[in-house]
């Protein structure tokens, strides 16, 4: 036995390397059949890993405070190659929200939360509150006029809660009004604590998951085939054919990701919005004040309910409700394909009233488009509350025994 | 597109016909005007750089730094960063564009004048312009600048079309002379789009205002040679605005062209590794 083998024997028999190796790589079986809805997933973990190095090079050169939007200009224009680093983190935070909003809607098309994968459903749906929260932690960060106002709007909403409200937005801002002392401790949730949490769930819905095994597009159970072994029949082991399939979409991904990156890093002012090439303002408001793109559908709902308490109510019932999608859901199919024509029907509905009031937040309201918005808001809430309905009502397709 | 409309659009026509009833409302409701970007004057004009056009760079900095630099501080550039940018010696720039000798190559541009004094002075402290292009846009630079119009009503003689009420005054009026806006007969469009005319064929007209005219002789340059004068300079704040521009889309393609090799020996990697279970 060469001396290697002997101490990786030695490590093996005293840390389970070799067994996790097995069971989460090398044996891992995954459903030999999926469509591309099932990369996001990975892209996710690929985006999350692009976040955390290059936020660790961004804290080597940002400085928090009020000093911080002078701090973003010098690592973009005095640092060798410190706009890579910056846009890598700016690109990167709007691709993790686009993967994960993909994520998720492969989730409801497949009926990826049922029995008895509800746990992994739970932490995606806590991981997606963490990501809400550390997004805008890091907007405020650069302290331009959007950070600055954006952070006034958000934490104001607390300010409406009965009895606590003013002590608790004193609280979360540290001063009167947003000055540095905010954004030195945004800094910290946002570099320390909201990662920890966040690696911490994505751990917990990767280890959930592999003890239920990824679901399908057809909604089959693989396990109800299994070889002598236990092995399901219709699975491949995750390594080298999920890995080398991952791989694909990962090149594509990137592709995509560079083309942003290094030629339209602003994103029209989507992923890095025009205002915020000012330096926070208290003194003066923006005519118009809009969320980056991936909180504009809340933004959206919170406009929608002409009471801020109940505007903010209806904000957080409408990423709250995402919880609970695997107890509303009654079918006795998982996948859309099986799926009868209300669930269809209601489903492209939800897509469309999501992306419409997606892009209402991000414009100024007019009569119209507030009527537009409280439409979109009913029909989103009514895709979750009908659900129970439409899904015990309707007549769905038998599933194949086989994937 | 047969498959997804077999397994995912197989719906009934009904339902068909009032998903695309609502997307039409939800269209027509949604998408309405937004107001002019560039206010009074309506859209703005629109502004093509040329960031490797060292000449036209170099004149607008000398321009800049002429009449704009002695309000309006570039802060997060550096003048010797600017001089190589733009490949002029630094003997030379220094010598001939930097108006004060205690200016260090390696300084910061930030400006000459006090922000507490020039806000007593001009009611506002005149901005940074580092990045005025990439607030505001190049188009609304350019179209800023050129739409300057003389009004007794205001503090300095002088508004500005595409942002009313401007505390600036018109610094270029001696170079593009005395603009004003001015009332113009122009023909009445009939229903069927032809001019309207009179019984004797004369085209009927009615008075529109609001058109930017100059005063001949009052300018040194004639209007081509203002425009390029302002050309030159917003193509210049747009260097500032994004110095690396250049630089950053020469790396890209190596990059894009790096993961497009990369996706197609990936999936020709896993096209051979399928065969396995297929």
């Amino acid at each position: 036995m060469s001396t290697l083998t002997k101490v990786f024997d030695w490590v093996n028999h005293r840390l389970p390397i070799q067994n996790t190796y097995e069971r989460h790589l090398s044996k891992h079986p995954v459903p030999k059949k999926v469509n591309f809805w099932y990369l996001f997933g990975a892209l996710a973990a690929v985006v999350l890993v692009i976040q955390i190095v290059s936020g660790i090079w961004l804290i080597m050169l940002y400085t928090p405070g009020e000093a911080a939007f002078a701090s973003i200009e010098y690592m973009m224009r005095d640092v060798d190659y410190g706009w890579v680093i910056r846009y890598m983190h700016t690109t990167g935070a709007s691709m993790f929200f686009a993967v994960v909003y993909l994520h998720m809607f492969r989730g409801l098309l497949y009926g990826s939360y049922q029995k008895p994968r509800e746990l992994v459903w739970i932490f995606g749906c806590t991981i997606y509150l963490a990501m809400m929260a550390e997004g805008f932690l890091g907007y405020v960060l650069p302290y331009g006029q959007m950070s600055y106002w954006g952070a006034q709007v958000i934490i104001s909403l607390f300010g409406s809660l009965p009895y606590i409200g003013e002590s608790l937005e004193l609280w979360i801002r540290g001063d009167y009004y947003i000055s540095g002392i905010t954004v030195n401790r945004f800094f910290a949730l946002h570099v320390v604590a909201l990662p920890l949490v966040l690696i911490a769930l994505v751990f917990l819905h990767l280890v959930a998951l592999h003890e239920v095994g990824a679901g399908n597009p057809e909604g089959v159970d693989i396990e109800a085939h299994i070889d002598e072994d236990g092995v399901p029949l219709d699975s491949v082991p995750f390594f080298p054919y999920k890995v080398l399939n991952a791989l694909v979409g990962i090149g594509v991904f990137m592709t995509v990701f560079a083309i942003i990156m290094f030629f339209f890093p602003e994103g029209g002012g989507y992923f890095i919005e025009y205002a915020n090439y000012e330096e926070a303002n208290p003194l003066v408001t923006p005519d118009h004040i809009a969320p980056v793109w991936y909180y504009s559908p809340y933004y959206s709902i919170l406009r929608a309910v002409p009471d801020k308490l109940g505007g903010f109510a209806a904000m957080g019932a409408a990423v709250a409700i995402f919880f609970v999608v695997p107890w509303l859901d009654r079918s006795n199919v998982a996948s859309i394909r099986y799926k009868g024509i209300l669930s269809k029907i209601a489903l492209v509905m939800f897509g469309i009233s999501f992306i419409t009031l997606g892009y209402l937040g991000t414009v100024s309201v007019t009569e119209h488009r507030k009527t537009m918005s409280v439409i979109c808001t009913v029909i989103y809430f009514s895709y979750f509350l009908l659900m129970p309905i439409y899904t015990s009502i309707e007549k769905t397709k038998p599933v194949p025994d086989r994937l | 597109m047969n498959l997804i409309a077999k397994r995912f659009i197989n719906l009934p026509n009904l339902p068909l016909i009032f998903l695309t009833l609502f997307c039409i409302f939800l269209i027509q409701n949604t998408f309405s005007a937004e107001g002019a970007p560039c206010k009074d004057y309506g859209e703005c004009d629109e502004f093509k750089h040329t960031l490797t056009d060292m000449t036209s760079l170099q004149r607008g900095a000398s321009t800049y730094l002429t009449y704009c630099y002695g309000c309006h501080s570039l802060e997060y550039s550096r003048w010797n960063r600017v001089a190589s940018d733009l490949e002029i010696p630094e003997e030379i720039f220094f010598n001939n564009l930097v108006f004060d000798a205690s200016v260090r190559p390696g300084d910061l541009m930030a400006g000459s004048m006090s922000k507490a004094e020039s806000a007593v002075w001009f009611g506002v402290a005149p901005p940074d312009l580092t990045l005025v292009t990439r607030l505001h846009g190049s188009d609304w630079v350019y179209t800023y600048l050129r739409t300057f119009y003389e009004d007794s009503s205001k503090q300095y003689g002088v508004n500005n079309l595409v942002y009313p009420g401007a505390a600036m005054p018109n610094v270029l009026a001696s170079l593009q002379g005395n603009q004003q806006l001015i009332c113009k007969q122009i023909p009445v469009i009939a229903e069927n789009g032809g001019e309207k005319r009179d019984n004797f064929g004369n085209t009927i007209t009615k008075e529109k205002c609001g058109f930017l005219s100059v005063e001949s002789g009052t300018g040194t340059l004639n209007k081509d040679e203002f425009d390029n004068l302002i050309y030159d300079l917003t193509n210049f704040l747009t260097y500032v605005g994004d110095p690396d521009k250049v630089e950053r889309e020469r790396i890209g393609w190596y990059v894009v062209f790096f993961f497009i090799i990369f996706t197609t020996l990936a999936s020709l990697l896993y096209r051979e590794y399928q065969k396995d279970y297929h």
